[in-house]
């Protein structure tokens, strides 16, 4: 039977508090750990499932992509979000942490496109669209549960540890990819050992079950059943009822959307950055990102916490506020910093090598030039140019197909790398502002009887649409800076303006009408 | 502050309206200067995901705030 936090003692409260937020955060960061390793083993999944030379594949490899994360979603957000308000949360969310697992552990299965062609796209489209649809249930649920057992005046800091599973599973998918691509190697790891994340993930969703499946149903869903107050509809009482749907509309546009936009500026587009525009070597800026993520999560619970006390609007909305007028400046200091053109070269330092291997019919011509400047700071670029051996063949090949592929590799020394983390943490710490308190405000604004379904919308259109986009977006909005094809863009900081634009717009709407108030569960 | 969220209510129903043509003409305009895949898959990504997003949700909720729904929440 379930238990209510609130009738027992003081100490038994605390113990069985925190057991439902670990059991409640470490399914949903297995569930956020299984969506990224998708993300982060992108381009293998490509070479094995998605061929380029194939245009049916590659339009499947952009849809899974986009599909998953942004249309189907907050599909699954009204899908899981309508049980859970029916039949209760834990065997919801049960049913997603086993949807997410057996869909990640089944890709890690599925047979490439050289052994059964087509299929092997498809089915992989298939379970990326079923983990979208899980993680569309699974947030909503944990947040809900973990809501619905926290003492009044505690939420912000109990759902906070729900705020760091995202980040978390971000952090467990790189870690267990570069384990395994260590012990492995490279070349074993392209073969078959990206197949290992995505297997171990139903050893990590075994034990989550388990863990959920002992625990008891939300206090405040069971009273609510108990007395027959459990919504018949919850998605025509969500949306169709206007006392809720204001309140869907506030929860969407004045804090998830700008939330999802600061969210995915300061973990992904941070990197994307790096890598794409300051061209930081792989490594190096993968570890920026990593260490900024570790020093910046437990402001996740700092600010969670701190939302108990002063109110969840105040830091939500600093928190967009200071991302608005901050992402320029810091952008430009990252971007000046690995800037070679504010270097002064060791001139006598620069070496270039040409390799020429011929394999098969082609010919493959690789020059790396390494430099070096005052600063420390190193640079070496690859270029490969391959061709055929047959000038006659070489000669019929369009102009694109000739063209030398070429890799840039900044690495920086010491003091600018300690900088770089610095200047990200400061987004990170951004992204604890606007994300560590809106478990809370979300459940809070919604009643018991459709709050399942009423805040994983918001989430998922906030986060997976209006946040999920900001790779897209900003890519493009750079690109329309670049004069022509083969010249740098002249703003490489343009795509700043969509998140800058989205979470402006959030900040005024989310000031103006979002009350500071810290709400009671109306079933309390 | 009821006054100000009922001003503000015509700014987010006028956004809304106005965002429909603005993104319509622009993907006709980078569409027929360049029919690129690239091009096609964006701005179908844009129009049929984002645009129908911002527009109902900034007109309804303009209108609610025109209507002085939100005038209870301070």
């Amino acid at each position: 039977m379930a238990q209510n936090v609130r009738d027992v003692a003081p100490a038994e409260e605390v113990t069985s508090t925190r057991r439902v937020i670990a059991a409640s955060s470490v399914g949903t960061l297995i569930e956020w750990y299984d969506f990224y390793i998708f993300g982060s083993l992108a381009k293998i999944i490509s070479e094995q499932f998605f061929p380029k030379d194939n245009p049916t594949a590659a339009l499947l490899a952009t849809l899974a992509t986009f599909a998953a994360g942004f249309v189907i979603r907050p599909f699954g957000a009204l899908f899981f979000g309508r049980l859970g308000d029916l039949i209760g949360r834990k065997y919801t969310f049960l049913v997603t942490l086993v949807i997410m697992g057996g869909s990640t552990f089944a890709i890690g299965l599925v047979p490439g496109y050289k052994t059964i062609g087509f299929f092997a796209p498809a089915i992989v489209f298939i379970l990326r669209l079923l983990q979208g649809l899980a993680l569309g249930g699974e947030y909503g649920g944990a947040a809900t549960y973990v809501a619905e057992h926290s003492p009044a005046g505690k939420r912000g800091f109990w759902t906070s540890f729900i705020q760091t599973t995202a980040t978390f599973g971000l952090f467990l998918s790189l870690g267990v990819i570069l384990i395994v691509r260590q012990t492995l190697g490279v070349e074993t790891f392209s073969d078959w050992g990206w197949r290992i994340p995505f297997i171990l993930s139903a050893f990590l969703v075994a034990v989550s079950v388990f863990i959920r499946m002992r625990m008891s149903e939300s206090p405040l869903f069971v009273k609510m059943k108990k007395e027959g107050k459990t919504s018949a509809n919850p998605l025509a009482e969500s949306f169709k009822e206007k006392d809720n749907l204001k309140m869907v509309l506030i929860a969407l546009l004045g804090a998830t959307a700008g939330q999802g936009v600061v969210w995915y500026t300061g973990q992904f587009y941070a990197l994307s950055f790096l890598q794409n525009a300051c061209n930081i070597e792989f490594v190096q800026s993968n570890l920026i990102i990593s260490i900024a993520l570790l020093i910046g999560t437990p402001f996740f619970i700092v600010f969670g916490s701190l939302s108990d006390k002063i109110g969840r609007k105040y830091i939500m909305m600093a928190g967009m506020l200071i991302a608005v007028i901050a992402y320029r400046p810091i952008y430009t200091v990252m971007y000046n910093e690995a800037n070679l053109k504010n270097k002064v070269e060791v001139v006598e330092k620069k070496v270039v090598t040409v390799k020429n291997t011929v394999k098969g019919a082609d010919s493959l011509i690789t020059t790396v030039t390494t430099k070096a400047f005052t600063d420390g700071t190193s640079f070496k670029e690859t270029v490969k140019a391959k061709f055929p051996v047959d000038p006659a063949l070489k000669a019929a090949l369009s102009k694109d197909k000739l063209k030398p592929e070429t890799k840039k590799e900044v690495t920086l020394p010491q003091n600018l790398y300690y900088k770089m983390i610095g200047l990200v943490l400061i987004q990170v710490i951004f992204v604890t502002m606007v994300y560590g308190p809106i478990a809370a405000f979300l459940v809070e604004i919604f009643p018991t009887r459709i709050r399942y379904t009423s805040m994983s919308l918001p989430y998922h259109i906030g986060n997976g649409v209006f946040g999920g986009l900001v790779p897209l977006i900003s890519t493009r909005l750079v690109e329309a800076t670049r004069p022509a094809p083969n010249l740098p863009p002249a703003d490489p900081l343009a795509g700043l303006w969509y998140p800058i634009l989205i979470a402006g717009v959030s900040f005024v709407i989310g000031s103006l009408y979002i009350s500071n108030k810290t709400n009671n569960l109306d079933t309390e | 502050m009821s006054a100000i969220k009922k001003i503000f209510g015509i700014v987010w129903t006028l956004m809304g309206v106005g965002i429909v043509p603005l993104v319509i003409m622009q993907a006709m305009k980078e569409i027929t200067a360049k029919p690129t895949e690239e091009n096609w898959i964006f701005w179908s990504i844009v129009i049929v995901v984002l645009m129908p997003i911002i527009a109902f949700s900034l007109i309804t909720f303009g209108i609610f705030a025109l209507k002085g729904e939100y005038d209870t929440i301070a």
